[in-house]
């Protein structure tokens, strides 16, 4: 058995606590563990669904739900996390807003920790800074860093837009499906990445930030 | 409500598995470790070589993504599966279902991922030209690693 996923998640994991001490403006009350549940329902249904695309009957092989690595559908994932965490954070309707900054921290660790699992390598590049995988003398995009130093750049672009209700939230979902977008060509595939599914954040998310920059803007009292 | 709740759990329960008919699938080939090892040397193309058994749940997940790389990189690649400890109407069976269309060999006392250094089982190993053992994965590959192995393979061999 080895545990280099595990590792890997609790690098996110842990970004993300770090990340909602720094930017705790705005964050509910238990905060952190919405973000866990919300993440946990997300994974759950994103493997589900996979599993059905993969024509893997979840009733009769019920197990093979905890195979993580067999295959997590990004899409039915992240509209999961993102209804739970809306739910959860219900009767605070800026909480999402709060909460943005530190998970897009979180998935820069995700992306970071590819480390720990020697998978930070991408498509062949001669540039500079290119990785080797040991034991080949090909030079390779590490694009996992890229993905990680564009969400960290992300994160604290988000926490320093204004208070305004789906601003933060919407440039987040963007940003996020914006970067994985822009990186997912320098990425080998095999079934050619979800990039149906990172338009569709892109798309949503500046829907809901522009939504949010024009509906919720402060007003102005002029005075008599 | 309970009703077709429970209406849509039976459904789902029967759906899939049932109908897979493994009469058409041939009894797989047994081998050596000595024997594929000599298979591996005739080979002009690079290989990808994944262990497997029909009792390996880990197996059952990894199999669609094989499957569809068999049928991207087919032709520059030659695709290999060896069914480890298992039995032939079992195996037969799982290749029925999961229409992993590339050649498999039988290898009931696990001879092969023993002389390659192999750990457990699923795992995958990827084989330069005439066989020479480029990298081992041990456990479930997910698309990513599977992705940069194969790629790792095409540009050595282009």
């Amino acid at each position: 058995m080895e545990f280099t996923l595990l590792w890997q998640v609790l690098t996110a994991v842990l970004l993300t606590w770090i990340g909602l001490r720094i930017w705790s403006d705005g964050v509910p009350q238990g905060g952190f563990d919405r973000l866990i549940g919300a993440g946990v329902l997300g994974l759950l249904v994103g493997r589900l669904a996979a599993m059905a695309l993969q024509g893997i009957n979840p009733i009769t092989n019920p197990a093979d739900l905890i195979i993580i690595r067999g295959g997590v559908h990004t899409g039915a994932a992240t509209i999961a996390f993102i209804a739970m965490l809306s739910w959860s954070t219900r009767a605070t309707p800026q909480a999402l807003d709060g909460i943005s900054p530190a998970i897009l921290l979180g998935l820069a660790g995700w992306h970071a920790g590819c480390l720990w699992r020697g998978a930070c390598l991408g498509m062949p590049s001669d540039l500079p800074w290119a990785w080797t995988l040991e034991g080949s003398q090909i030079t390779r995009h590490p694009v996992e860093i890229y993905a990680a130093a564009g969400l960290l750049a992300a994160a604290w672009l988000v926490s320093r837009l204004g208070r305004r209700l789906w601003l933060r939230a919407g440039t987040a979902l963007a940003a996020a499906a914006a970067i994985r977008l822009l990186t997912e060509p320098l990425r080998p595939s095999i079934t050619g990445g979800p990039t149906l599914w990172y338009w569709a954040g892109v798309v949503v998310g500046l829907v809901a930030a522009v939504t949010g920059w024009v509906l919720h803007r402060p007003k102005v009292t002029v005075p008599t | 409500m309970k009703k077709l709740l429970l209406l849509i759990l039976v459904v789902t329960a029967c759906a899939g598995d049932a109908s897979d008919d493994a009469s058409g699938v041939d009894d797989l080939p047994a081998v050596t470790a000595a024997g594929f090892e000599a298979h591996l040397t005739e080979l002009e193309k690079p290989a990808v070589v994944n262990v497997w058994a029909s009792w390996c749940l880990p197996c059952r997940s990894e199999a669609p993504l094989l499957d569809e790389a068999h049928h991207q990189f087919g032709d520059e690649i030659e695709f290999i599966g060896v069914d480890v400890q298992d039995s032939q109407p079992a195996a037969k069976q799982f290749l029925s279902e999961f229409g992993l269309d590339f050649t498999h060999f039988f290898d009931r006392d696990r001879a092969i991922p023993s002389f390659y250094g192999g750990l457990g089982t699923p795992i995958t190993m990827f084989f330069a030209p005439h066989g020479e053992l480029i990298s081992i994965h041990n456990g479930v590959i997910d698309e990513r690693t599977l992705a940069l192995n194969i790629d790792e393979l095409r540009e050595t061999n282009p």
